[in-house]
């Protein structure tokens, strides 16, 4: 067992989970997302970018550009977010939330593809 | 085998037939710095990851604690704002305490949270610093820097390899040819003085171990403009590295390399065919030219100095006589071979016995008064000092001046420093094997029909050599112009086409000045190749035949007015034939209606 593999896993898993757990439910409805949820996606995200530096692996490159994009998008949310709540004359309105909802699914997707990842590389480790 | 394609591709090729086109092996020369770099990424995330995690937890916990507003209400700060304060406070800028004073609980995880992200920060700018000053870091980078200077080159350059007294020398000439170099050294100061050297050209420097393939590659061994290489260092067996690597990878280029081994020089030429440069063997060489034709040595090493040069004296060994050898290493048996063939005696003076004893060979110290007094110096006509050991030379020249005054003396000099006290000396002939590199590769690679006329110069005799000192003296002053070479083709002599093929350009009349063809140009045309057979000092007669080329020498200013000659129509009618044509279009339409002027031009006309 590779515990780098093992941390790196749990890590991802981790992003893609919460990233999910915030993304579920109407995508209008402050209500239903809770912004901690944001945040902990975010920070967790963050830590598999960092984890992935360094890897000169093809398949390490592709994670590495998987998780800066999954970053990208929950910067660019966590921002609008931050723009609804503390700048915007409107607060949380149903469009806001939309936005930052529909920006942490794309951020699911590429999570969803750095999981993919993960499970090719294990299954063809096994293989070999 | 670092990367097994290249094994599977030894594997296949020989299968097939070997193709004729040299393969271009591809060796990544950027993957070992890359490699450091990622290393030093993989180092990073510790740090990075406990700064992501120091700066969640104070975040979030902020945001948990409750506060109090203005109004007395129990408030909670946002996850926005807790950040911003954590922000400005983790990095020690300290705004105070926003949006609202704190409560004590408040505090309390502040406090904890500040030693958590001061930690946290010391630890991640600690280990990037650590790793900006790390020596192989440094290295990796100054690595990438050089490659990538030298993939961007975009004119033809020689890669020089050692950057020791000879590569100095060579690479004033070469810059002040306008000739782009790249430099390997095995040292560090070395590097650092070719950066403080005053070059006209940017020329990039990587301190690395040349007989290492991947650090020639580096230092654009496979770039496309790389136009040869010169292995000049002091290593015989790093420059047979060197022409051996050059030689695998790229069968195409020249190879210049300096030895002073007979056995490495032919481990040299088992590689393809290297231009090997050995100083001891080539100053035997230059002493018998010296004792048979001292004008044509005069002009050799003048020649070969490169431009700006000052015109070296004549000197007149003596061609007759008995001369004694000190220090029969390979340096002396070089000399002796020569000077023997040269048609003189020779004593030689040996401290150790080597083998079993030659006639004339005297054993013992030669700087004792003792031995060299046994050599009978009172009779001797020339004396070499040629030991390795700068103080025993300069002691036994002084000894034998004393013992008789009128000896010519020759001498060898090995380091730099030394150069001062063998001036002093006023030795009649004086090695320094630097410089004979320096020289003789400067005269095989600024251009070649200079190296050819080199070849050739010696068999044109003592009396030519003179006269052409003379007319170059006349015509260029004391110090050597530059050489230059054109070729009669429609490229560099455009305004020439029609004539040249019709025969009727005489060398002397195109060397008249456009202002005044009365006046000739103040230059020498050393050397002509008419479909590779060489002419040395044409004449002003020598009629001149399409793509001839020619090498001159001549001051900058005489190179332009020449150069306009052969570019601009209406100069070269002038020049050539006295006669005047518009050089606008327009007029030389309307001269046409006006009656034509005299046969000669009136081709050129259409």
């Amino acid at each position: 067992m590779n515990l780098e593999k093992v941390v790196f896993g749990f890590f991802v898993l981790l992003a893609a989970t919460l990233n999910f757990g915030f993304f579920i439910g109407d995508i209008s409805n402050p209500d239903l997302h809770n912004i901690y949820e944001l945040f902990a996606a975010l920070a967790v995200s963050l830590i598999a970018t960092v984890l992935k530096f360094g890897d000169r692996t093809q398949i390490g490159a592709v994670h590495l550009a998987t998780s800066l994009v999954a970053d990208l998008q929950l910067v660019a949310a966590s921002v609008v977010w931050v723009w609804a709540q503390e700048i915007s004359a409107e607060g949380m309105s149903a469009a806001a939330t939309a936005s930052v909802v529909s920006l942490s699914g794309g951020a699911l997707l590429a999570k969803v593809v750095s999981v993919v990842l993960l499970v090719i590389e294990t299954v063809t480790f096994h293989r070999g | 085998m670092s990367n097994p394609l290249l094994f599977f591709a030894q594997i296949f090729s020989r299968r097939h037939p070997p193709s004729r086109v040299p393969v271009r092996v591809h060796i990544d020369s950027v993957s070992q710095a890359s490699s450091t770099i990622f290393l030093f990424m993989r180092r990073m995330r510790a740090p990075l990851i406990t700064l992501i995690i120091i700066f969640s937890v104070s975040v979030v916990g902020l945001t948990l604690i409750p506060g109090v507003d203005p109004g007395g209400n129990v408030a909670y700060i946002s996850l926005f704002e807790s950040f911003y304060f954590m922000s400005y406070t983790a990095t020690t800028i300290g705004f105070g305490e926003l949006p609202w004073p704190f409560t004590a609980q408040q505090r309390l995880w502040v406090t904890f949270s500040i030693y958590l992200s001061v930690i946290g920060w010391a630890y991640a700018i600690g280990s990037l610093l650590t790793l900006v000053q790390d020596r192989s870091f440094r290295q990796a980078l100054a690595l990438r820097r050089f490659t990538r200077k030298v993939a961007h080159l975009r004119e033809p350059f020689l890669l020089v390899v050692g950057y020791g007294r000879a590569g100095e020398l060579l690479a004033k000439a070469f810059d002040s040819l306008g000739q782009q170099l790249v430099v390997i050294d095995e040292s560090s100061d070395r590097v650092d003085a070719l950066d403080l050297g005053s070059y006209h050209a940017d020329i990039p420097g990587l301190v690395g171990d040349a007989a290492n393939p991947h650090h020639l590659t580096a230092a654009g061994l496979n770039h496309p403009f790389c136009a040869g290489v010169l292995a000049l260092t002091n290593n015989d067996e790093t420059n047979l590295a060197v022409t051996m690597t050059a030689a695998l990878l790229r069968p195409d280029l020249p190879v210049v390399s300096r030895t002073v081994s007979a056995t490495i020089a032919e481990r040299m030429r088992a590689f393809g065919t290297p231009a090997v440069v050995n100083p001891f063997d080539r100053f035997g060489e230059h002493l018998r030219l010296a004792l048979n034709a001292p004008a044509s040595y005069q002009l050799l090493t003048w020649l070969e100095a490169g431009p700006g040069a000052e015109l070296p004296d004549r000197g007149s060994p003596p061609t007759e006589g008995r001369w004694v050898m000190c220090g029969y290493g390979r340096f002396g048996r070089e000399v002796t071979g020569d000077l023997r063939a040269a048609g003189l005696k020779v004593t030689i003076i040996e401290p150790l016995e080597r083998g079993e004893p030659e006639p004339g060979v005297i054993v013992g110290d030669a700087s004792d008064p003792r031995v060299l007094a046994r050599a009978d110096l009172a009779s001797a006509v020339g004396f070499v000092a040629g030991t390795d050991d700068d103080t025993t030379n300069l002691s036994m020249l002084a000894t034998a001046r004393r013992l008789n005054p009128r000896l010519f003396l020759a001498a060898r000099q090995n380091r730099p420093a030394s150069a001062a006290l063998f001036e002093a000396m006023r030795v009649d002939a004086l090695l320094v094997p630097t410089e004979v590199v320096a020289h003789e590769v400067y005269a095989q690679v600024s251009t070649p029909m200079l190296w050819r006329f080199i070849q050739e110069m010696p068999a044109r005799g003592d009396q030519w050599a003179a006269e052409l000192i003379q007319r170059l003296r006349y015509n260029c002053g004391r110090e050597l112009p530059a050489l230059w070479k054109v070729t009669l083709n429609h490229e560099q002599a455009p305004a020439l086409d029609g004539w040249i093929a019709e025969g009727r350009v005489a060398l002397g009349e195109l060397l008249r000045s456009p202002e005044d063809r009365d006046r000739q140009l103040r230059v020498v045309p050393l050397l002509m190749l008419r479909n590779g057979e060489p002419v040395l000092t044409p004449d002003d007669e020598t009629v001149l035949a399409p793509n001839d080329e020619l090498l001159f020498a001549g001051e900058g200013s005489e190179r332009r007015e020449l150069e306009s000659t052969l570019v601009v129509d209406s100069t070269a009618a002038y020049v050539l034939f006295d006669q005047h044509i518009p050089s606008s279009w327009l007029w030389r339409k309307l001269s046409r209606k006006s009656p034509a002027p005299s046969t000669q031009s009136g081709g050129r006309l259409r």
